[in-house]
């Protein structure tokens, strides 16, 4: 069983990014459990998602207090994402610069996970409303760092989507997230 | 068909195969998108059947019964105050034996306000006559719907069949589950065949005034068809394991409670969770089990009974209340018990408006329970304070703010 929590913003795109994550998952023939905590839903109020994957059928029907991986959408909800609760194995990926992830790694004496998913989606024209479309670059850095599915499954799920915007933009940027999450502090892994 | 959607978005596909012809419903969150799918399916072309916007759930049900009564399967879907607005056709429609299915996703009454899953909705509406389902995964709220119509509709029993599915945690969850085609289900489920229906050519009056010398039998004809439930509950949901190899439990799902010193009974998801603590506790060395209540109504009585010389001990957990006693289904289940079995009942009130259920809380309880620290009703995870107390004091301090 693998548990992951997403934390960010209403309008980042953060339920969508857990829904997709479940879909690569699925692909690859896990069982998947993916669900938002619905609140007063409105931009920029704190938006969190769970996600389960496992070989077997899921029974458990909580949410998720120790998360193998703990996603952070958006720095500015890190400090209530580490308060939702984590364990000593839990895995920090956010989207942050090397800069910020090196500050955070120190702060919590961990090693931080990081992906500049805001740039990569700016970069790639990935943009809603003025808002960076940060959860396309997610996905690839959430679906490798997991280990979930190779690369060419996230680009079978975000086909359609892709098909709707810029489907040059969508690959390069998923590919991208794939491919650079990088590792702050003592960590070969990246 | 494999899918991998939300339990509501299940509910429509569900609704599909089973060859549903009318939907007449109302939206409320969080039901919405079971009859959004639907009405996108018409829409669509992808589903043959009647879809009636109506301006209320009381409309929706006063609807819901008619097309049935016109011989055509009929579905509709609510939640909570939905369904409270609808309580007096939610009698009308076991009175006047209309075989529908209705999916209701259980969610708090308010106020306070609450989006959130309790089962304080359905357990309100027990003395209607309506069957009685809570499920427990995703898989079963697309199996319950189909089984339901064969079970509703059975000649023996003609009474409405409610599913309850918890909110979010079933309603808004993605998680993959197995759909039958339209064309796998028609052996199991052909179409309705009414015993009669209404038909301008055959003008008939049904349910209209009735006597006193004779309301009580039409009382208790809704009674033996509760009865024969027990019988075709049991036989449906056999045949449906052995053609789809998919078994939920009939009136009841064990799991693990052969040699159990404490049955943990719960209904819908809650129940899920507590396979999880029944897994722990075992790596504990403390015998656990699982014992579902699927069916609410009709109560499963005998299963109760039997469980009552199984296990010594008997945990209850209820995700609801009954203001003035205690939890609704500790009640009955002491009923069902009373004269049988002797052993401690214990009763644990959790997850109403959605309060999150761990299997951690679970497994603490019921080491207690066993214990026997635990006293007769246990407000769970509650942090009442004298903040949440209506008491003179605070009386007082409103009337200084607002003299």
């Amino acid at each position: 069983m693998l548990e992951i929590r997403t934390h960010g913003l209403g309008g980042q795109g953060v339920v969508t990014l857990v829904t997709w994550a479940a879909e690569v998952a699925y692909r690859v023939g896990k069982h998947v459990q993916a669900f938002p905590f619905f609140g007063a839903e409105r931009r920029g109020a704190p938006v969190k998602a769970y996600l389960r994957l496992d070989d077997k059928p899921i029974a458990l029907r909580s949410q998720i207090k120790r998360p193998d991986i703990l996603l952070v959408v958006s720095p500015s909800v890190t400090r209530l994402a580490l308060d939702e609760g984590i364990s000593d194995q839990t895995r920090i990926l956010i989207n942050a610069n090397v800069q910020m992830a090196s500050k955070l790694s120190e702060r919590l004496a961990r090693e931080i996970y990081y992906v500049d998913a805001t740039s990569i989606a700016l970069e790639n024209g990935l943009e809603v409303d003025g808002m960076p479309m940060v959860n396309v670059p997610l996905l690839g850095s959430l679906v490798s760092l997991a280990r979930i599915a190779p690369f060419e499954v996230v680009m079978d799920v975000l086909d359609m989507p892709a098909r709707r915007g810029d489907y040059r933009s969508y690959k390069n940027a998923a590919k991208t997230g794939f491919f650079s999450v990088g590792c702050a502090k003592e960590c070969t892994d990246s | 068909m494999r899918v991998l959607e939300t339990g509501n978005h299940l509910v429509a596909l569900a609704a599909r195969a089973a060859g549903v012809e009318v939907v007449p419903a109302y939206p409320i969150t969080p039901q919405t998108q079971v009859i959004e799918k639907i009405a996108e399916l018409i829409a669509a072309g992808q589903m043959d059947a009647e879809y009636i916007p109506v301006e209320s759930e009381h409309s929706a049900c006063a609807a819901l019964v008619a097309a049935s009564l016109t011989g055509a399967r009929a579905f509709s879907a609510t939640s909570a105050h939905g369904l409270a607005y609808m309580h007096e056709m939610v009698h009308f429609a076991a009175g006047i034996r209309a075989p529908v299915v209705m999916v209701n996703v259980n969610r708090a009454l308010g106020p306070g306000w609450n989006i959130w899953c309790d089962h304080q909705d359905s357990i309100s509406q027990r003395d209607t006559g309506w069957l009685q389902l809570y499920a427990a995964s995703h898989q079963e709220v697309v199996d319950s719907v189909i089984q339901g119509y064969r079970i509703a509709e059975d000649w023996s029993v003609l009474l409405p069949h409610m599913i309850n599915i918890d909110a979010f945690v079933l309603s808004h969850t993605y998680m993959d589950a197995e759909v039958p085609e339209i064309d796998e289900v028609k052996d199991f489920l052909p179409p309705y065949k009414p015993r009669w229906k209404f038909d301008p050519r055959l003008p008939v009056t049904h349910g209209s005034v009735v006597y006193p010398d004779d309301f009580s039998e039409t009382r208790q004809s809704m009674q033996i068809g509760q009865e024969n439930a027990r019988r075709v509950i049991r036989e449906v949901c056999k045949e449906y394991s052995e053609l789809f190899g998919r078994w939920h439990g009939d009136l009841v799902e064990e799991y693990r409670i052969d040699d159990a010193d404490i049955a943990i009974v719960a209904m819908g998801t809650i129940a899920s969770e507590s396979k999880v603590a029944v897994d722990v506790l075992r790596e504990e060395g403390v015998c656990a089990g699982v014992f579902r209540v699927r069916y609410f109504r009709p109560f499963p009585i005998e299963e109760i009974r039997s469980l009552g010389h199984r296990v010594k001990s008997v945990l209850v957990i209820d995700r609801d209340y009954s203001y003035g006693m205690e939890g609704a289904l500790f009640t009955e289940l002491k009923g069902a018990l009373y004269g049988y079995s002797e052993i401690p009942v214990r009763n644990l009130i959790v997850g109403l408006g959605g309060r999150d259920v761990s299997y951690e809380l679970i497994v603490d309880m019921a080491k207690k329970a066993l214990s026997g620290e635990l006293g007769e009703i246990t407000w769970g995870d509650s942090r009442l304070t004298s903040a949440h107390r209506v008491t003179l004091e605070c009386l007082e301090d409103f009337k200084k703010i607002f003299g």
